[in-house]
């Protein structure tokens, strides 16, 4: 297309890029590496919640779904460069429209089927109902 | 540029959505350019296009597996009399595979270092290793598969399984999918360079991995640890 | 050798389907060898198949969903025809070929008529409306419509080879699950519609990212058309569910190949979590759909008005607030499932309130054409038709919102024309406007005007004779899908709408008659300036039919109705803007990419659905060896010389001096 010239446009950044013009390779990859020890520092987190008793039994799912969200979070923003810069908000925007889209799958989902579970007549009674 | 034009005309309209130019404090020089891609800036350049358009396609990408999961979140008890996830689940292996994808993660964000430094040695390297984890990731995951269809808990034993076996299941056929396209990735920047559609392509690549990854993490904090407290 | 395909495949017993498919096959055959024989074979290869244009694949996109129309009409005057005879009595069609109808009907409408109009106009006009040159991935769009054109094919290969689903069209379990649809009718249904809902999908990325990130300089968010507007919204909406509908087959998938237990009766199955997730995509769907229909409308009323659209933010805010909200109030599908008072009353009142969207855009619509000065052409019938058509049945669909009142109502015969109702006034008269306002556009000349009125009549009065009856018979009590019935008081009202699918015959007749006659006479109807309606969008600011580039220079917009603020200076000032400097333009280079993938996914599709393992793994094969071929590709764009441009350009500005010497204005 006519618009195409490779010339770098130092505001126009899609998701995924850093603004490599003005970062060296050591901000590169020290980038990476702290986002990669916040993760593993999450995800053994992950799994010490569940083999321990540190947090109260009930509470589990949800500490734990606290911490996969953090990780997601840290992989956003340290491995996807998805930041709150002003360059970003088209792709911040796309994002939050999927996860309203998903919280409204995965959430209606499983409010509609667990009304509809609860009220269905249970299998014992249904197959006296045939007899 | 112009250093001393306003950032966008406000003239008698005051809803106006998007802007039309950015304030940039570069190597080349402060003030005032067209931004592309936003407002009224015209249209952005490929890489931005390119970049975009992909991460639209993550996001269905993602909704896709939301429906996977939302079906096995429903279906997490109906174990139809078979095995639960108590008594499947092999704990050093999962750790393992999260271990092994977060550690690949790493190793493809340092391929796009490299790749930004022009550097034909590492990137290849980088995205070996990368390559080669997630390979392993799949090994592991294949192992436990048939560990369970052994067991007589595969699929077909309950729908429990069937959604178990589905969700993780595309989520490797993902990595498969991605472990071709590595292939094909790593032979064409041997080939070719670091040409401009090369270059775009890798960011999709990289965009792609770090996304598998995101959705391991819902994955097996889902499936796994919360289906191991049942 | 060739898994479960045999020769009793094709109906040898059955009359009906053998004759219907011995001629389709003919008919094909008979046009592929008139295409050879006359030599267009090049012609079509390299300027149409291959295309990576958005204005050739629109085209493409369009005749598709029409000729699939057609197919999807003869199956409804099927099902009107059985009706009208089957009372008390056998009627003509056994249940088992019955069934199949309705659900190809609905299958085909939705999906290859409905869906392949509707990309194929925003295709058509998007990039036009955005003063750009094409869409952002081009070849990705290639593939998305031969992807689509496969998807039709698998369905009516089906006519000839096998059966169709006979579950209806959506295909609830556990009928289609494999004890009870043993055959490969819900198998030619599956990867018809997994492998053309890849295509959809592709398409919802490349006009996201296109509306989002490619347009003209100056034309900001809130300069583009409504049009625009509403495509963006059915674009993001094609992002959000259609991965959904992949998903949910994919599951069913899994239980008829590989005995997963989804949605089986037994071992632990919901068949409640595919109805669940199937109308979680289903709903989105039909916004898919109507969206982008009322933005044609927002068009065809603001040039046939002569006035901008009225209150352009709120419809642009009706939109979006319609967009998100559609995603909130799928349960209304299913109502009597069983969810509970809580559950139903929240949907029940959330599609509700998406009407009020609907009702801010009726009432703009309105007030655009209010101290307009109106010309009615065959495309302003078509929204004035809507207008009236459209309000009634949203009116049914609030009444069906209702949840005890749904319970009445669910799987009646109201609920059938309640949305045909929606569907015709809304997506179907919609694509007749938008078709005849762009064809110009499209091809430099205009459709007949008197056929198209003739067409637009006939198809107003025909919908009303066949539907408003249904509505009768559905509060009588008369369900849906019925291939015979006894109750005597439904009779009269089941006739009657026999008679108007008559009406409607005569009215898909006047359309063929209208395009027929219009090539014929295209000398008389040529368009010369390429600006026959007075239009206020940037599309008309280009020739008709535009040069593969659009536009010689992008345009630099200054306002909302750039093209009108050009024309008016034009006019104004008695003379066009000063000849731009012309510069060699980079365009996308033609790729068979598109065909060839579709080919492959046709034979995957096709031996999937027979269980021809070997052939399954050769179509995978081929697709992975397309791809990389295509990713090797360097040469993917060729540059058009300055003076090309300049001289398609000078031909148009010549044309459009010519017709401004013409129509000079006198002073006030």
């Amino acid at each position: 297309m006519s618009h195409e010239t490779e010339t770098r446009d130092p505001s126009d950044l899609g998701p995924g890029f850093m603004d490599a013009g003005e970062m060296t390779v050591r901000e590169g990859i020290a980038r990476y590496v702290i986002g990669f020890v916040l993760a593993s520092l999450l995800t053994a987190a992950s799994f010490y919640v569940l083999t321990t008793s540190l947090i109260w039994g009930p509470g589990i799912p949800v500490a734990l779904i606290v911490l996969a969200i953090a990780q997601m979070g840290v992989h956003l923003v340290f491995f996807l460069h998805i930041t709150t810069a002003p360059d970003n908000t088209n792709n911040v925007l796309a994002l939050a429209f999927g996860v309203l889209t998903v919280a409204l799958v995965i959430g209606g989902s499983l409010w509609i089927m667990d009304h509809l579970n609860e009220r269905m007549m249970p299998m014992h009674q249904m197959m006296q109902m045939q007899r | 540029m112009s250093a001393t034009d306003p950032p966008f005309e406000r003239a008698g309209d005051a809803y106006r959505v998007g802007r039309s130019r950015d304030w940039v404090s570069t190597s080349g020089g402060r003030g005032y350019v067209l931004a592309t891609g936003h407002g009224e800036g015209g249209p952005a350049s490929k890489r931005v296009i390119v970049g975009y358009g992909f991460w639209i396609f993550l996001l269905s990408d993602i909704v896709m597996f939301s429906a996977f999961f939302a079906a096995h979140a429903v279906l997490q008890t109906a174990t139809a009399g078979g095995p639960s996830g108590r008594e499947l689940f092999n704990w050093w292996s999962i750790v393992a595979q999260t271990a092994l994808l977060l550690v690949s993660s790493f190793t493809c964000g340092l391929s796009a270092v490299a790749t930004e430094a022009r550097n034909q040695l590492w990137t290849q390297v980088a995205l070996l290793v990368t390559g080669l984890f997630g390979l392993a990731f799949l090994v592991l995951e294949g192992r436990d598969f048939a560990a369970m269809v052994m067991q007589g808990a595969g699929p077909d034993r309950s729908a429990f399984l069937s959604s178990l076996f589905a969700v993780v299941g595309l989520h490797g056929l993902h990595v498969s999918a991605g472990l071709l396209w590595l292939g094909t990735m790593m032979a064409q920047v041997f080939v070719k360079g670091f040409r401009p559609d090369i270059l775009r392509r890798l960011v999709c690549f990289n965009l792609f991995w770090h996304a598998l990854d995101i959705i391991w993490v819902a994955l097996f904090t889902v499936v796994y640890l919360i289906g191991l407290g049942r | 050798m060739f898994g479960k395909l045999t020769w009793d495949a094709i109906p040898w017993s059955q009359p009906i389907p053998l004759v219907a498919g011995s001629v389709v096959v003919l008919i094909v055959l008979a046009v592929l060898a008139w295409v050879v024989l006359k030599g267009y074979l090049p012609y079509l290869w390299h300027e149409w198949i291959t295309s990576v244009d958005h204005k050739r694949i629109g085209v493409m996109y369009t005749l598709l969903g029409a000729l699939m129309l057609l197919r999807g009409f003869i199956d409804a005057i099927m099902m009107r025809s059985q009706q009208a005879v089957a009372f008390r009595a056998a009627g003509y069609l056994p249940p088992e070929h019955y069934d199949q109808i309705f659900s190809a009907h609905g299958t085909i409408m939705i999906f290859f008529a409905a869906m392949p109009i509707v990309i194929g106009l925003m295709n058509f006009a998007v990039p036009l409306q955005l003063g750009v040159r094409d869409v952002a991935f081009p070849t990705l769009n290639s593939t998305s419509f031969w992807l689509t054109a496969t998807g039709a094919l698998l369905v009516n290969i089906s006519l000839v080879i096998g059966e169709f689903a006979r579950t209806g069209w959506l295909v609830y379990p556990p009928l289609s699950e494999l004890p009870y649809s043993p055959g490969v009718g819900v198998d030619y249904y599956l990867w018809a519609l997994l492998i053309s809902g890849v295509g959809t999908l592709m398409t919802g990325i490349n006009f996201v990212t296109t509306i989002l990130k490619i347009r003209a300089p100056g034309m900001s968010y809130l300069r583009m058309t409504i049009f625009c507007w509403t495509a963006l919204a059915a674009n993001l909406l094609i992002v959000a569910a259609f991965p959904i509908l992949t998903a949910t087959l994919g599951m069913l998938a899994l239980d008829r190949y590989l005995g997963f237990h989804f949605f089986t009766n037994d071992a632990g199955g919901n068949m409640m979590m595919f109805i669940n997730l199937i109308w979680t995509w289903g709903h989105p769907e039909v916004y898919i759909l109507v969206l982008p229909a009322f933005g044609i409308f927002s068009e065809v009323i603001s040039t046939f008005s002569g006035k901008p659209l009225f209150n352009y933010r709120s419809m642009v805010a009706a939109t979006m607030f319609i967009c998100i909200v559609s995603y909130m109030v799928w349960l209304h599908h299913f109502f009597t499932m069983g969810a509970g008072p809580s559950v139903n009353a929240f949907f029940g009142i959330s599609t509700s309130i998406i009407a009020v969207g609907t009702g801010v855009k009726i009432y703009n619509w309105l007030f655009t054409m209010y101290g307009g000065r109106i010309r009615f052409t065959t495309p302003m019938l078509w929204s004035m038709g809507f207008l009236v058509t459209f309000t009634i049945g949203g009116m049914t669909g609030v009444l069906l919102a209702v949840p005890p009142a749904d319970f009445m109502l669910h799987n009646s015969l109201f609920l059938v024309a309640h949305f045909h109702n929606v569907i015709i006034a809304g997506v179907l008269f919609a694509g007749f406007a938008g078709i005849t306002y762009w064809f110009p556009k499209a091809f430099g000349f205009k459709l007949d005007e008197g056929w198209g009125k003739g067409a637009f009549w006939l198809s107003l009065t025909g919908f009303y004779v066949v539907f408003m009856p249904l509505y009768v018979a559905g509060l009588l009590g008369m369900t849906r899908r019925l291939q015979s019935y006894e109750v005597a008081a439904w009779r009269p009202w089941v006739l009657i709408a026999g008679v108007g699918i008559v009406i409607m015959m005569a009215a898909a007749a006047c359309q063929v008659i209208q395009v027929v006659v219009s090539i014929r006479r295209r000398d008389e109807l040529r368009d010369e300036t390429g600006d026959p309606w007075d239009g206020r969008s940037l599309e008309w600011a280009t020739a008709s039919p535009p040069p593969p580039f659009n536009f010689a220079v992008l345009p630099n917009v200054e306002g909302a109705e750039p093209y009108w603020g050009i024309k008016r200076r034009a006019i104004e000032t008695q003379q066009l803007s000063a000849e731009p400097r012309y510069a060699p333009i980079e365009m996308p280079r033609n790729s068979p990419t598109g065909f060839i993938t579709a080919f492959f996914s046709t034979i995957t599709g096709f031996a999937l659905i027979w269980h021809i393992w070997w052939m399954v793994a050769l179509g995978i094969v081929a697709a992975y060896g397309v791809f990389v071929w295509f990713a090797w590709h360097d040469a993917v764009e060729y540059s058009i010389p300055a003076e090309e441009v300049a001289r398609y350009d000078r031909e148009r500005r010549r044309a459009r001096e010519q017709w401004l010497a013409q129509h000079a204005e006198q002073p006030a």
